[in-house]
């Protein structure tokens, strides 16, 4: 109820009544619920900078908070000198630039025939996309698929078995729909064939559609681990995330017990947090140059006729 | 018209992709060199089979390995291998989590290993599937180094139904590995004297509670037992009693040690956060100056006692030597299992070359090279022992444990301490550790059984059951009064099978 009466209030009364004392009250619990929700995400991130500054022993017993203490860079230096943490990182950018370009292609391709009404059959192809974001062939076939393909320990595996994403289809099929078909019917009169159309019309128009899909695909390839985790043995050709993860599970306890030897050799935490860091700035470099695109993409996208 | 059109489009594709790409931290340059990583691969090969050319009629073979954080193919012990036994091998390491899955996607895959290196539950899975070649015969004719490194009371472990499936690989030998630290600069000045029992132990802990007010002992989850427990005689998994073998959960003496444990945990001498601690936590406190006593591991303590110094430079640690039970005696108990399972697959079409490459790795010199590099490069030799040479040691030599394919029981574990000297303080705890424990060792009578089903079957659940029981009652959480409950449903759940088909064998041996 309270929510509802601040949002007509925002809307269309702001600044003419007063606000009265419920709303105000929403208003301090709004702000405080927020910012602390904020602080839980913000601060684990904080102090993972601050380790990766600290040195090694402040880091053990527990002293660094949001604070480095015992600032050094060696931690740094160390993990940009790291033969694999650069050839993972190398191969999660290849991955990342190849696969969305890739996915994005092929998924305005499938959408944009799907959001056509004159197809025939349509409604049975999309019934068939659709089955295939509820039932999966399950991870034993899908392996013995990529190994007859020869696709096992290959780079292409990171990215070809993902190129279609259903559901990022239908909203780039949903978005194309919106648009008036008046613009392909006049396209159509000046002699463009339907590529033409698609190529000169509407992906131009598409562009936030397009920077949305662009993103979710650019931030899960980045993240992806589980496929090079099934498929990847070769360390050549692990990717970041990959790498993280066995960084971080190679030196916690449940490893380590009863293996003397990898105990020894055990990654000191302020390492594990500046590689950790140095993994996270390259995706989060892409949000401020998407961001304008993502509010609008989406928003347009749910909004149809 | 169109023609603006097209290429105003193909500039917004390409800005598009640039604006990707140009996020990606190192631009253009950077994209280029991962497009060759992958083919960089194959482009190794020509070297390679340049190698096989000059190693005439040696076949390539491949292994599965278990999990390391290192690419095998830039390994100097792998290329050191690769010259002196003249195989040309391929490597595939096993992923640090759900590697059994893997493991078994592998294997059932039929996509060409010889070679596998198994942890024991591992193996009993694969031998008892019959994925691994029964190797007796092979040994007789090609195993002449592996048979005179390895003793055959250690074959046993490896051996089903009267077959060995795998070399066994023992590891450094026995060692003990963690031993009560404490601080001793807070002993001096409260006046206290080196606890030798439990009972004294306690009054120790009582002091330290009421005048320091720290945390008198902090525990780490993951290490239930260990000093205090052995003054019970609580030692490891398992104990001959008037010849029969008895597992920790159904000694008598356990619910002495948790009615002592949980004793301490009420009066606030035992860290309170004992059930979730795990061993960084207790580290955390102990460095951090607000706990006094700790069951160190000498793996941690280099970095554990720096810490320390650093925060408190007038911080002195003193080890406290294991504590006498009842009767007056000390006692640590060590387990000396087969750690390692390296076998040869059925599905392997190389099985004598596989065999031969484990043979030739195991011939004196070439295995001394393996476990410590060259002489004078990567090790020197000081009192008779083997310091390592640093870094370089570190550098080619850190995951050198992981390419073993079995090792010399009698040499090795004085190999292996090179490792230790990589580090002063590691390499005092160490040293200590052992030397405290000098003639009051008792291994785990079961270290040198074959696996058994009922065992490798029940072992892991059951001694999480147990240990996240006795959590349970030291806590206080359980009252102790309901461990014959336990007890009973432990049983219930495979304990007792387990401990009818342990005995089994172990009357047989007799």
């Amino acid at each position: 109820m309270d929510h509802k009466k601040a949002l007509e209030g925002t809307n269309t009364t702001r600044g003419v009544i007063k606000t009265s004392f419920s709303e105000k009250c929403f208003s301090v619990f709004n702000y405080t619920f927020f910012i602390v929700m904020g602080l839980t995400t913000l601060l684990p991130f904080v102090n993972l900078i601050a380790k990766s500054l600290s040195s090694e022993g402040a880091v053990i017993s527990g002293k660094v908070g949001l604070l480095p203490i015992g600032v050094q860079f060696e931690t740094y230096k160390y993990v940009l000198q790291d033969s694999m943490f650069l050839n993972s990182l190398k191969v999660s950018i290849f991955l990342t630039i190849v696969g969305t370009a890739c996915s994005l292609f092929l998924t305005t391709l499938t959408a944009y025939p799907l959001s056509k009404y004159r197809l025939r059959g349509r409604k049975g192809l999309l019934l068939i996309f659709v089955f295939t974001m509820l039932f999966s062939g399950g991870l034993i076939p899908t392996y013995l698929l990529m190994q007859n393909l020869n696709l096992v320990n290959s780079f292409p595996v990171l990215f070809l078995p993902a190129m279609v994403n259903v559901y990022n289809m239908l909203i780039i099929k949903n978005y194309f729909e919106g648009l008036p078909d008046e613009l392909e019917e006049s396209a159509k009169l000046d002699g463009a064939g339907n590529i033409r159309i698609l190529v000169s019309v509407i992906v131009p128009l598409s562009l936030p559609v397009m920077a949305t899909i662009g993103l979710f695909f650019a931030v899960a390839f980045w993240n992806d681990y589980f496929a090079a985790m099934i498929y990847i043995t070769d360390p050549a050709i692990k990717p970041m995330q990959l790498y993280l993860k066995e960084l971080l599970v190679s030196s916690s306890g449940d490893f380590l017990k009863d293996n003397v030897d990898a105990a020894i050799n055990a990654t000191p935490q302020s390492i594990q947090a500046s590689s950790i860091l140095l993994a996270t700035i390259p995706i989060l470099l892409v949000y401020p140059f998407l961001q304008k695109y993502f509010v609008k993409g989406v928003l347009v996208g749910s909004v149809k006729g | 018209m169109i023609k603006i059109k097209k290429s105003a489009v193909l500039a917004g594709i390409l800005g598009f992709t640039l604006a990707l790409s140009g996020c990606g931290g190192g631009g253009g340059g950077t994209t280029n060199t991962p497009a060759a990583q992958p083919s960089d691969t194959p482009a190794s090969t020509p070297k390679d089979d340049g190698n096989k050319d000059t190693t005439a009629e040696k076949p390539g073979l491949r292994m599965i390995m278990q999990y390391g954080l290192f690419d095998p193919k830039t390994e100097y012990v792998a290329k050191y291998i690769q010259e002196r036994t003249g195989f040309n091998v391929e490597y595939e390491l096993l992923p640090a989590e759900n590697a059994d899955e893997k493991l078994n996607l592998l294997v059932s895959s039929k996509d060409n290993y010889d070679l596998v290196k198994l942890n024991a539950a591992q193996f009993y899975n694969l031998a008892s599937a019959g994925a691994l070649e029964p190797i007796d015969e092979l040994l007789e004719s090609h195993g002449n180094y592996i048979k005179q490194s390895i003793k055959q009371e250690s074959f046993g472990s490896a051996t089903i139904d009267g077959k060995i499936f795998g070399i066994p690989e023992t590891g450094a030998g026995v060692s003990i590995g963690e031993e009560l630290v404490v601080r001793q600069d807070w002993m001096d000045e409260l006046g206290l004297a080196t606890p030798t029992t439990a009972d004294e132990l306690y009054n120790v802990l009582k002091t330290i509670k009421e005048k320091k007010k720290v945390i008198p002992l902090t525990m780490s989850k993951d290490s239930l037992y260990g000093d205090i427990a052995t003054t019970f005689g609580i030692l490891t998994d398992w104990k001959e009693v008037d010849g029969k073998l008895v597992h920790r959960a159904e000694q008598p003496e356990m619910k002495e040690y948790i009615t002592f444990m949980n004793k301490l945990y009420k009066e606030g001498l035992l860290d309170t956060e004992t059930p979730i601690n795990t061993a960084q936590k207790s580290i955390e406190k102990f460095s951090g100056g607000n706990a006094a006593m700790y069951k160190l591991a000498w793996w941690n303590a280099g970095t554990t006692i720096a810490a320390l110094e650093k925060n408190f430079p007038d911080a002195k640690t003193s080890i406290i030597p294991y504590l006498k039970g009842k009767d007056g005696k000390a006692m640590v108990g060590a387990k000396a299992n087969t750690t390692w399972y390296v076998a040869i697959l059925k599905s392997s079409k190389n099985k004598e070359a596989a065999m031969e490459f484990l043979n030739a790795k195991m011939e004196p010199e070439t295995f001394k090279g393996i476990a410590l590099g060259k002489e004078g490069v990567h090790y020197e030799v000081k009192d008779e022992k083997y310091y390592p040479i640093l870094p370089i040691f570190n550098d080619e030599l850190s995951n050198a444990s992981s390419f073993l394919t079995g090792v010399d029981e009698e040499k090795y574990p004085i190999y292996w301490q090179a490792r230790v000297r990589k580090d002063p303080i590691l390499q005092a705890h160490f040293e200590a550790f052992q030397k405290n424990a000098e003639g009051i060792i008792v291994v785990d009578p079961m270290s040198t059984a074959p696996p058994i089903e009922a065992v490798s079957k029940n072992l892991l659940k059951l001694t999480t059951m147990l240990d996240d029981n006795v959590l349970q009652f030291i806590s206080g959480a359980k009252p102790i009064d309901a461990y014959d409950q336990f007890l009973a449903q432990w049983r219930a759940e495979g304990g007792a099978d387990m401990v009818t088909a342990a005995n089994e064998w172990f009357q047989s041996t007799k």
